[in-house]
């Protein structure tokens, strides 16, 4: 009796965990290929018909949240783009409440069962772009009020890591390990300081716009170690926190999020003593980081057809998130090996158990532990699919008068790759006009 | 055995299943609920009731109706949200409205972006109503004050983003629009905990 109800528990079990996560998986490429591409309205589309479908669950909240912000908000859909990033925060915000339930699940199973809470600096881009998304609706007070919590996230995560090092600095008894945060602080995004510089100064909050332009720079020397760009200029951004010296707001995208690609070990122990049966069969997934290699090599913006303006890399988001996954790889690899040993262990047990009343039974077990671990492990390969590379960005003042702008995205050679034109009006009451544009290659 | 276990758990996903996905109570609107930990409704009520009884209380309200013998006009002017939460502070400025003119003893006008419409409609009278019906040009009554302000808030936190302090700070002002004078300054504090638990049962 126990035995057959442990079977059809087993069987059962395996069967509800069903193919979920690889359906999601080809749902995220299906996503972000449709946006590199440029094509909004179908990413729209493939959002509303995934959500239909379930495909995106109450455990990947998050996830569709964020990138229905980044598809509405390249669609020029700012209203309906913060509704969705606010949605995302405040998942983010509920997701610190671990559930013992999804513990427990994805531990018998994969991590396609925990919660995605979101890595840091996705928390901190999206209040980023809900600031622009503001900025668009000349929506200023609602813009500063994402510019405040930008900042307030990132001295948070400063405290948090800088505490952290410092901690085990002086837990240390043996005074042999550097305790430190890192190369790279993803807790000073370059693009949020640059951002709420330009915000605080508009607004005339002038020590705010000081000490968000030091932080600016401290940002851009702390990436400079992951970043593949010869940043020839020597710029120390001084000139945004005088905001009567520019009127215009130049910002390009480029490049692509990095993707992650399942790995699988397999391992297969045998003595090859048939009488004995030691044989012990392992596998395990983990995801590897693979990043885009964007063929733009610099952003230009041309007005009028005679100014050209070169934009500033600020950010390369990619990198940021290749050396955040990089940071939390031995954590993810050592959860898959121990998951991974703890099933294999647990049916082969289970198997011998029964194959010395049943011999038959126990080899069928062991055939349902293979295809169970076959199944079940599965490598968590979701990721904000839509998140742009890198972010360019610089200020020019314009004088009253309507003119053409065109941000031009150039390859090493220099030619053309592609370019997005603008119209805009300069009045003499004019603050700020937002020129935005992406280019997801 | 293996049939009850079976029966059992039929039973509990038939449960689970056919549990309604939301429920739904309609509860007195000057009830506090506090579900999220930011700024809500309860918080608003709060600020406006307390506003509404010290701009009326103090003596800058009698001072001005013993000097010019009427009631004073108001106008609200910009509610400044310098927090780190989307506030929307007409919820209060218009309690704040809507108790002063129900009091009588303080005139409210209309703001500079309600007027705008009212203006457009008092041109449009000019060309198109009646000349018995049409609303005379250049008769808008002046405020005498302007109602202004700010919400501020801070927020502190631990490292391990267990627990959580708000601290609201609201401000209001009349100032006299002739001699930029404040003759009232209104201040409300709310501080909140937010304490968040590290596990579930639910998924």
């Amino acid at each position: 009796m126990k035995l057959s109800s442990f079977i059809i528990l087993y069987i059962f079990g395996i069967l509800s965990i069903g193919c979920h996560s690889y359906v999601l998986d080809d749902a995220q490429f299906d996503l972000r290929d449709s946006f590199t591409a440029g094509d909004y309205q179908y990413s729209e589309e493939l959002l509303k018909k995934f959500k239909k479908k379930d495909i995106y669950r109450s455990k990947d909240a998050v996830l569709y949240n964020l990138e229905s912000g980044i598809i509405y908000h390249f669609s020029g859909k700012y209203d309906s783009s913060s509704v969705f990033f606010t949605a995302a925060e405040n998942e983010i915000d509920e997701n610190y409440t671990k559930s013992i339930s999804r513990g427990i699940g994805s531990f018998l199973t994969n991590d396609n069962k925990l919660v995605y809470d979101g890595e840091p600096y996705e928390d901190l881009y999206l209040n980023t772009f809900k600031a622009l998304n503001y900025m668009h609706l000349k929506d200023w007070e609602a813009a500063l009020v994402e510019t405040r919590r930008m900042t307030y996230k990132m001295e948070q995560l400063d405290i948090k890591i800088k505490g952290l090092a410092e901690a085990f600095s002086k837990s240390d008894s043996t005074n042999k390990a550097e305790w430190k945060t890192g190369d790279i602080n993803i807790q000073n995004s370059a693009l949020s300081h640059y951002l709420a510089t330009v915000l605080y100064a508009k607004a005339g909050d002038f020590d705010d716009a000081r000490i968000e332009q030091e932080k600016l720079n401290i940002a851009l020397r702390e990436q400079a170690s992951i970043s593949s760009y010869n940043k020839n200029r020597d710029e120390d951004f001084k000139h945004l926190r005088d905001a009567n010296s520019y009127n215009v707001l130049l910002t390009g995208f480029t490049g692509q999020a990095p993707y992650k690609v399942q790995e699988d070990v397999r391992l297969f122990f045998d003595d090859y003593d048939d009488k004995k049966d030691n044989e012990f069969y392992l596998k395990f997934s983990f995801p590897v980081l693979e990043t885009h290699r964007s063929n733009v090599d610099y952003v230009r913006a041309v007005v009028n057809d005679s100014l050209r303006i070169p934009l500033y890399l600020i950010e390369e988001m990619d990198k940021i998130s290749a050396e955040v996954y990089k940071a939390k790889q031995p954590i993810i690899y050592s959860r898959a090996l121990v998951r991974a040993s703890t099933k294999a262990v647990g049916t082969k047990l289970i198997s011998e158990i029964v194959g010395k009343k049943n011999e038959g039974l126990g080899d069928f077990l062991k055939f349902l532990g293979f295809i169970s671990q076959e199944a079940t492990e599965k490598a968590d390969l979701r990721a904000w699919q839509t998140m742009p590379g890198k972010a360019w960005m610089e200020v020019v003042k314009l004088p009253v008068g309507t003119h053409t702008v065109r941000l031009e995205y150039m390859s090493d050679r220099g030619r053309t790759l592609f370019f997005d034109e603008f119209e805009i009006k300069i009045t003499p009451n004019t603050e700020l006009e937002l020129i935005e544009s992406i280019y997801s290659n | 055995m293996k049939y009850s276990l079976l029966l059992t758990l039929l039973v509990s996903f038939l449960l689970v299943g056919c549990k309604p996905s939301q429920k739904v109570s309609r509860i007195d609107p000057g009830t506090t609920t506090d579900l999220s930990g930011k700024w809500n409704d309860t918080d608003a009520r709060l600020v406006a009731e307390e506003m509404i009884d010290d701009a009326m209380s103090k003596p800058w309200l009698n001072q001005f109706n013993r000097n010019n013998q009427k009631p004073p006009v108001v106008i609200v002017g910009r509610v400044r949200n310098e927090s780190m939460e989307h506030i929307d502070t007409e919820v209060f400025t218009k309690e704040l409205e809507r108790s002063f003119v129900n009091s009588g003893e303080i005139s409210v006008v209309a703001s500079s972006q309600e007027r705008q419409e009212i203006r457009d409609e008092r041109l449009d009278q000019q060309t198109n109503a009646s000349y018995e019906t049409t609303k005379k040009m250049a008769q808008e009554l002046g405020a005498d004050f302007m109602m202004i302000g700010n919400i501020n808030s801070i927020v502190d936190e631990t490292i391990d983003n267990k627990t959580l302090a708000v601290f609201y700070t609201i401000n209001l002002e009349f100032v006299n629009v002739e001699t930029n004078q404040k003759v009232w300054i209104g201040n409300k504090k709310i501080k909140k905990l937010i304490e968040r638990r590290n596990y579930r049962g639910t998924p």
